[in-house]
């Protein structure tokens, strides 16, 4: 099986590590996300997936929860 | 109007003449406890002028000295994405603040500083960094040299722990410093490559031939321009004119190209890596992300079916608390004034001052002093959840099933409180970050019928559909729910504009909630109400006083309550409502419950039950019952949602809220009555 290096926050599983390489979507929505941190070069760990619910990624000690849309906009290149 | 002023926001506080303090930082880094910390209970919760967000200021006496701490708005930047930021921003161009306390969550340091930097970059230097929840960063493993940070950054940096009190004495000592000019400061800001620095340095050699300069710091312009900020754009565009400006657009365009990425995105990546390099500096732990209890608590408070059922039962028991305590406490206020009315009456000589006095002001300012107690113990109650970090997993969960009708998730919690009253449902719709969101959650809020239509509905049922009397209350909630969500779709797509929120949120750490902090909001936020709702209330009973008393009291058929309601007859005879249910209905404005109470002062029987019901049931067909409920539910919001509405969304909104619950109970009125009559019912 290949493992991708690069997949979309909505591909990786629960405790998987990574950093964000890309947020894509409208203005709007990325400048949120890039004010709460998550950036091209920040690192997050996958605390729950998306099934069922929300989305949960760790940056440091923050927490946030984040909907389906959101984790498909989210490039992240995983850690081995 | 003043073009140099354009982002600006200029306070008045300047003119009082104290120095003016001003906390900035991300939501949930304890901002607020800081503030109690800063002002203790000398403090007052109001608007910021024109919008719904909640400013609050207050007085820290430090030695025999005073200064006036304004908090800012929680934001994760300052960028103009959503009026909270902008509002922070505009505060902190205008120069406002003598000294500005940036609080940072030291357990989180790299995004907290990401606003620190943006506040540096402004070009404000007299900044003082709180490195809060330093307890909690302990915890993780995360430390730091403070000495270090402080020349690596540029500012002083106090360790705070909000919660204990801990640092917030020489944060005091400290302000009270700098206010008088004892501290310098080099505040550090980002540099970023090559291709970025030039394009800056371009645009602000443009900016700096223009006024700007005098007004602004033309690198934060410079920035802001690159990142296709709108604000700044129209700003700049104002002194550039287009030419020019269309000329540094395409400058911007070519270097997107060259990093085949918008700049906002290439600027915050290289904000973060140069914030990345400062704090390898003066962290000398970072601590490992771990999975805690806490994220273990998420995943089920979180889950779409758990995590209903525990929503579901935290709600039930929000209710059993705030009713309990709230109910018998409200009932003993009405009394109190009605008694309180009736003691003095004998004393008034004049008729007309009596009756303005006893009817008109005593019963106006009993109905908003009755509200007090619920006002006050919802806020209570969900400052305790909101303060638990419960609040944001709930709204978490409803996320999925709210946005269906294009609110957020955040909006079910004023729709559940609605059920119990309108008033601190819409005071809580302030919770909600968004402009759009809160404006809408507050304008279809008022269709959730509320304790005292459930009055109306369950006496109406019981009276004219005794077999089937629980259906059809239930038929009738069921209608104006689907009413409220329905209405929040259209109104979300043709009435108020603006993109829909994405959905990201933070789960703030679990904590246990401070009863103090609670207990000084809930009161600060319910004296609000009464400043606020209350004149609203106040004139609204004054004017169905004088409708119901003169030329003559009601009952007489010639008071103007019932002329007017004659004049309305034509109107209302369209749903099959004769001019009684007319003048119950412009009762029912004061309070709903007064619907059926109105039918006893007509018939002259007061409040002689048995003979309203066998009356009633003489003067109107079932058909006609159903709707009168049901367009009591719907009509015109009571005069003490109105006024909540007004408070805090302005009566452009409170006008539009009265006119489409109006048009909307017509149109279903109408509607209903003649399907009814065509039916053969």
């Amino acid at each position: 099986m290949v493992i991708l290096m690069y997949v979309r926050l909505s591909q990786m599983r629960e405790g998987e590590r990574g950093t964000v390489v890309d947020v894509r979507g409208g203005h709007r929505a990325r400048q949120r996300l890039l004010g709460m941190g998550i950036a091209p070069g920040t690192k997050i760990v996958v605390i729950k997936t998306g099934f069922p619910g929300p989305y949960i990624i760790a940056l440091g000690s923050t927490r946030l929860a984040l909907g389906r849309g959101i984790a498909e906009r989210i490039i992240v290149r995983r850690e081995q | 109007m003043n073009e140099c002023h354009d982002l600006k926001y200029i306070s008045k506080n300047k003119k009082q003449g104290l120095r003016v303090i001003a906390l900035a930082g991300n939501p949930n880094v304890g901002k607020t406890t800081i503030f109690n910390g800063l002002t203790g209970l000398r403090q007052h919760v109001g608007n910021w002028p024109g919008v719904t967000v909640e400013k609050k200021e207050g007085i820290l006496k430090y030695h025999d000295k005073e200064f006036l701490v304004i908090d800012l708005p929680g934001t994760y930047s300052l960028t103009a994405s959503s009026i909270d930021e902008l509002i922070a921003r505009n505060f902190l161009l205008g120069s406002n603040a003598d000294v500005v306390v940036d609080i940072v969550d030291s357990s989180s340091l790299m995004r907290n500083l990401f606003l620190t930097m943006e506040i540096f970059e402004m070009g404000i230097k007299n900044v003082i960094i709180a490195l809060n929840k330093i307890d909690i960063a302990k915890k993780r493993g995360i430390s730091f040299d403070v000495k270090k940070m402080e020349k690596v950054i540029g500012v002083p940096v106090i360790p705070t722990n909000a919660k204990s009190g801990e640092g917030v004495e020489e944060l005091k000592a400290m302000i009270s410093g700098m206010a008088e000019g004892k501290a310098t400061t080099n505040p550090i800001t980002p540099i970023y490559d090559e291709p970025i620095e030039q394009e800056i340095g371009h645009i602000s050699g443009v900016l700096s031939e223009t006024p700007l300069a005098q007004w602004y710091n033309v690198r934060w312009l410079a920035i802001k321009l690159l990142t296709r900020d709108q604000e700044v754009i129209k700003l700049v565009l104002n002194y550039l004119g287009p030419k020019k400006m269309d000329e540094i657009l395409i400058h911007i365009s070519e270097l997107e190209r060259y990093y085949k990425h918008p700049l906002d995105i290439v600027i915050a990546n290289q904000k973060y890596e140069f914030i990345d390099k400062l704090m390898h500096q003066f962290v000398i732990h970072f601590g490992e992300v771990h999975e805690t209890f806490s994220d273990c608590m998420d995943k089920i408070l979180t889950h779409p079916l758990y995590g209903i059922f525990t929503l579901l039962g935290v709600f039930y028991l929000l209710f059993k608390f705030v009713f309990t305590i709230g109910t018998p406490l409200q009932e003993f206020l009405d009394n109190t004034f009605v008694s309180f009315g009736q003691l003095i009456a004998p004393h008034i000589g004049n008729e007309t001052l009596r009756g303005l006095i006893v009817n008109g002001i005593i019963g106006g300012v009993g109905s908003v002093l009755s509200f007090f107690p619920l006002v006050f113990l919802l806020f209570v109650a969900m400052s305790i959840l909101e303060d638990s970090g419960y609040m944001a997993r709930a709204a978490t969960v409803m996320e999925k099933i709210m946005r269906i009708f294009g609110l957020p998730g955040k909006s079910f919690i004023p729709m559940v409180l609605a059920f119990g009253c309108n008033v601190p449902a819409i005071m809580s719709t302030r919770t909600l970050e968004d402009e759009r969101d809160r404006i809408l959650t507050m304008l279809v809020n008022p269709l959730v019928p509320c304790s005292a239509r459930m009055v109306v509905i369950t006496f109406l049922t019981g009276v004219f559909f005794s077999k089937h009397k629980a259906l059809v209350a239930v038929g009738i909630y069921a209608i104006s729910l689907f009413l409220a969500l329905l209405s929040a779709l259209i109104l979300g797509k043709f009435v108020i504009k603006g993109e829909e929120s994405p959905f990201v949120m933070e789960l703030p750490e679990y904590a246990i909630p401070s009863w103090k902090i609670a207990l000084i909001h809930s009161w600060e936020r319910s004296k609000e109400f009464l400043r606020k709702a209350g004149t609203v209330i106040l004139f609204g009973s004054i004017a169905i006083w004088y409708l119901s008393s003169y030329p003559q009291a009601m009952g007489s058929g010639l008071s103007y309550a019932e002329k007017l309601g004659k004049v309305f007859e034509p109107f209302t005879m369209l749903m099959g409502l004769d001019w009684k249910a007319a003048v119950s209905l412009i009762f029912g404005i004061i309070a709903k419950e007064n619907v059926i109470a109105t039918y006893g002062v007509i018939y002259g029987i007061g409040e002689n039950e048995e003979a309203l019901i066998m009356l009633m049931r003489v003067a109107m067909t079932s058909l006609q019952a159903f709707v009168l409920a049901l367009v009591t539910t719907l009509y015109i919001p009571c005069i003490a949602t109105i006024g909540a509405i007004r408070a805090e969304g302005g009566n452009k909104w409170a006008t539009v809220a009265v006119i489409y619950n109006l048009l909307l109970s017509s149109i279903i009125g109408v509607l209903v009555y003649n399907i009814g009559l065509f039916l053969g019912l």
